[in-house]
């Protein structure tokens, strides 16, 4: 590949700025700057537009009229102004937050989020700005770093000004991401607080578990030992590692100082590193081993992704197993069902020779949980975490009308649950409801008869709806499939078909709107919560008539409105 | 640690509220960044940045402007009247609007339910004028209405508990959470108590009572959705109370410091409004002086000017 196809995207970059340079001298200085300087060509380019800068006269920075584009090197937000160019500051990543924005008429990848000024003391002290990167620096820029950002601008608009990191900026990471507070504060917090924080934490609990394990590096050189466990105070309870020796037992109280909280998958976990410093602690009134055990059971509304240590009691509902060829060419065997509690089902899996009957109620100690098409899977490696209990602790499910009825403000603010219904009000209906074409390789959604995945494809046609229910308190998108979609249209999906073609899609869209918009509706199924809110997807759904009557009683008795 | 607000774009709810509630709000959060929502702020702490509301129709008119055509309209409910408009820059909403506006013209009694997302303009002397900029609507039913204003009472009842609760607190976010204002409200709790001045809330319950009284089809008819050309809605009162200035004067202030410049029917009622007068005071003002003592002519539709 000749340099000039190779570094299109940057010599077009250096062209904007220097128009008069000759294309293969460009494509030739990226590729010496790839070859000999190991600088890949996203990176020299700051460097390569300087040299056709000068070398094609284009900018002569100390005698011109136009405004100065010197370097201008400043440690604090404050020290600029609402022109400056080409600014150099050390600044640290709050956030950052790509997305795909139309700039004249093309589609472009930007970034927007948030910086500090003054990176390197407590950020009490510090300023922030917005930023938008409009230079693809996401691989730099990563939350939690302190970065060197060399040829930025100020953008002023409305009298907020921000920072712009154009594509010949070059950001130069200062310091990794994490780990950038300094322990704050010597108050321990409870566990749930804890739990809540992302940073270094001080805390006070009993050792729950603890117990030996390794860590297989993945490029093959070796096993690092940690330790693995749980701690716990009446607050709740967390998982932690140790990177170093762990030597107190299950059942110490201890006091731990600047160990930092990390989130694995949806679940927050303490870190003790070399500098964390662990101390016997002595509490006499703290509760002891038992209590804090026993309120430590979590049912299957609690689970989330990446916990461990579970102890829970179920209903199995149904069970089957699979066998299958490992990696290894191996056939391993694994069985799994769906298993019920009063507050819901989920999925089990067992690595292990289990084979419950449906109806029975097992207990399952030290499980873990990972996540199946978004939901709740716990999984158990061996038999001796199961036992099967005689006695059920409650009546037992019927599975086929166990529905447990959630609010949708809980179902928004707790984790992925199946076999859950609610209620809310429609108030809107999204775009992509009705005949779809689907990637006939991976079931996306085709636009414009492309996958964003597959390319072109001739597409499969299927049904779907797609609306937003809300409380007033908490929204949910929610998603009708084929199947109660039909049921909910009273019509299959060819007759739809044939309707949207002789009405048209708007017309479709509208009388549905007529239909559902300010309606209320209840919904069988299951939910996904993850940060950009909740998804529902129905097993089915229904319109709920309208009873002001009693509406109102049931309202003026709650708030004991009189009339 | 480390918020996380920057990267997470979940959607807004849609409050339910009443007008009065929300025309009488002053208090304007401008989201910081370009995606960041913008927020009304109630007197009752509500952070209104969507909204569900219902009512009858009680104008709906297409207007011309530089970007193309758009629709206004507003919405009686038992506390008062709703403004909204669909926006030139939502092409996909005008077949609706057009079919609403030609179903309003039969002259029909027509409910409608809207979502819509929050919008205010200031006018020169500070006053706010607060409307909404539809996203959906559809004409509902009956008994729909009366589920709604049910659902809006609620909602009233819990921020006016909320308010109670928050009288004894300090403004700080763990005070008002452990005074029992929930969490939804919080926020918005504290910067309306920072920006309002005390206020008797005896009002909002006089039009909680009026939505229950007729969700339970006790009153005799929806006086919102008869529409007449009488102007002059029964339940509002002629006069204002003394401190507001009669908007008449205001308008025709305005009109003899104009200059002979046509001016926007926007800027006369946002000028009532923040002079004090209701929403209805004010446009019964236009409308008098206009139809009545003849003292300003509408040339041009929705410009006004003097007519000496």
């Amino acid at each position: 590949m000749s340099d000039q196809t190779k570094y299109a995207n940057q010599i077009a970059v250096v062209k904007q700025e220097c128009p008069d340079a000759d294309e293969g001298e460009i494509g030739k200085e990226f590729a010496r700057y790839e070859g000999d300087f190991l600088i890949p060509p996203e990176d020299a380019l700051r460097s390569v537009i300087r040299k056709f800068q000068v070398s094609t006269g284009v900018e002569v920075p100390t005698s011109s009229s136009t405004p100065v584009r010197e370097e201008k090197n400043v440690g604090r937000f404050s020290e600029l102004d609402a022109d400056d160019r080409n600014i150099t500051i050390e600044v640290a990543v709050v956030s950052y937050t790509p997305r795909t924005q139309m700039v004249r008429g093309e589609e472009k990848q930007i970034a927007f989020g948030w910086i500090e000024d003054n990176p390197h003391v407590a950020s009490s002290e510090r300023v922030r700005w917005d930023y938008k990167d409009w230079g693809n620096k996401g691989e730099s820029m990563i939350p939690g770093s302190i970065v060197r950002l060399e040829g930025a601008s100020v953008n002023e608009w409305n009298g907020k000004r921000s920072l712009n990191i154009n594509r010949t900026t070059r950001v130069t990471v200062v310091k990794e991401g994490g780990g950038t507070a300094p322990p704050s504060g010597n108050e321990p917090l409870t566990i749930a607080k804890a739990s809540e924080v992302e940073g270094f934490v001080n805390l006070v609990g009993r050792v729950i578990s603890a117990k030996p394990d390794v860590i297989v590096r993945k490029d093959g050189s070796g096993e690092i030992p940690i330790v693995r466990g749980k701690i716990a105070d009446s607050s709740g309870s967390i998982g932690f590692l140790s990177w170093k020796e762990f030597d107190h037992e299950e059942g110490a109280l201890i006091k731990i100082v600047g160990a930092s909280v990390r989130k694995f998958r949806e679940t927050p976990e303490i870190q003790i590193n070399d500098g964390t410093v662990i101390e016997t602690y002595r509490d006499t009134a703290f509760p002891d081993v038992a209590e804090l055990v026993e309120s430590e059971k979590v049912s299957i509304a609690d689970l989330r992704n990446g916990m461990r240590d579970i102890s829970i009691t179920l209903q199995i509902e149904n069970w089957a197993q699979r066998t299958f060829e490992g990696q290894d060419g191996d056939s391993r065997v694994v069985r799994s069902g769906d298993v019920m509690d009063p507050t819901g089902r989920c999925r089990l899996t067992a690595w292990c020779d289990f084979d419950p009957k449906p109806g029975e109620t097992i207990r399952i100690e030290g499980g873990r949980v990972q996540f199946w098409q978004g939901s709740p899977d716990l999984v158990i490696d061996n038999l001796e975490q199961v036992s099967n209990l005689s006695d059920s602790p409650w009546e037992k499910i019927d599975p086929e009308n166990h529905w447990v009825e959630v609010d949708l403000t809980d179902i928004t603010q707790g984790g992925s649950r199946r076999g859950i219904s609610t209620s809310g009000t429609i108030v809107a209906i999204n775009s992509g409801s009705g005949i779809i074409e689907r990637c006939p390789e991976c079931r996306r959604m085709l636009r414009d008869g492309t996958c964003s995945e597959h390319g072109a494809q001739r597409g499969e046609e299927d049904l779907r709806l797609r609306f937003v229910l809300d409380n007033g308190v908490s929204n949910a998108n929610l998603f009708l499939g084929k199947g109660p979609a039909e049921d909910f249209l009273g019509m299959e999906m060819e007759e739809i078909k044939s309707e949207i073609s002789s009405i048209g899609k708007e017309v479709f869209v509208s009388n549905l709107r007529r239909r559902v918009l300010a309606r209320k509706m209840s919904v069988h199924g299951r939910c996904a919560v993850d940060e950009q809110g909740a998804m529902l997807f129905a097993d089915r759904v229904a319109l709920l008539e309208p009873r002001p009557v009693e509406e109102a009683e049931k309202v003026m008795e709650k708030w004991e409105v009189v009339l | 640690m480390i918020s996380n607000s920057g990267s997470r774009r979940s959607r807004q709810s849609a409050v339910r509220i009443f007008a009065q509630e929300y025309s009488e709000s002053s208090l304007i959060e401008r989201g910081l960044g370009e995606y960041d929502p913008s927020f009304v702020i109630t007197k009752l702490g509500a952070k209104v940045n969507r909204c569900l509301i219902c009512g009858g129709l009680e104008r709906m008119e297409r207007r011309d402007g530089d970007s193309g055509p758009f629709y206004r309209g507003q919405v009686r409910d038992p506390s008062g009247t709703h403004y909204f408009d669909v926006a030139p820059f939502q092409p996909e909403l005008h077949p609706d609007a057009e079919e609403l506006l030609a179903r309003f013209e039969t002259g029909d009694s027509i409910l409608v339910s809207i979502v819509g997302r929050q919008k205010s303009n200031e006018s020169e002397d500070g006053g706010i004028f607060t409307s909404i900029r539809a996203e959906s609507f559809t004409e509902i039913d009956m008994e729909s209405y009366k589920s709604w204003l049910v659902e809006a009472a609620d909602a009233t009842l819990r921020r006016l508990e909320a308010y109670a609760a928050s009288q004894g607190a300090e403004l700080t976010e763990e005070s008002l959470g452990g005074a029992g204002v929930p969490s939804d409200l919080v926020s918005g709790m504290i910067k309306s108590r920072e920006h309002y001045s005390e206020f008797d809330t005896e009002a909002y319950r006089v039009w909680i009572l009026k939505a229950f009284s007729r969700a339970l089809g006790r009153a005799e008819e929806l006086p919102e959705i008869s529409i007449s050309n009488d102007s002059r809605p029964a339940d509002v009162p002629p006069a204002e109370s003394a401190e507001s200035a009669d908007p008449r004067d205001v308008i025709l202030g305005i009109m003899s410091s104009s200059g002979g410049d046509l001016v926007e029917y926007e800027d006369l009622f946002s000028a009532c409004i923040s002079a004090g007068s209701s929403a209805e005071a004010a446009e019964d003002a236009i409308e008098h002086l206009r139809d009545v003592t003849m003292e300003i002519s509408e040339p041009k539709f929705g410009f006004f000017s003097s007519s000496s």
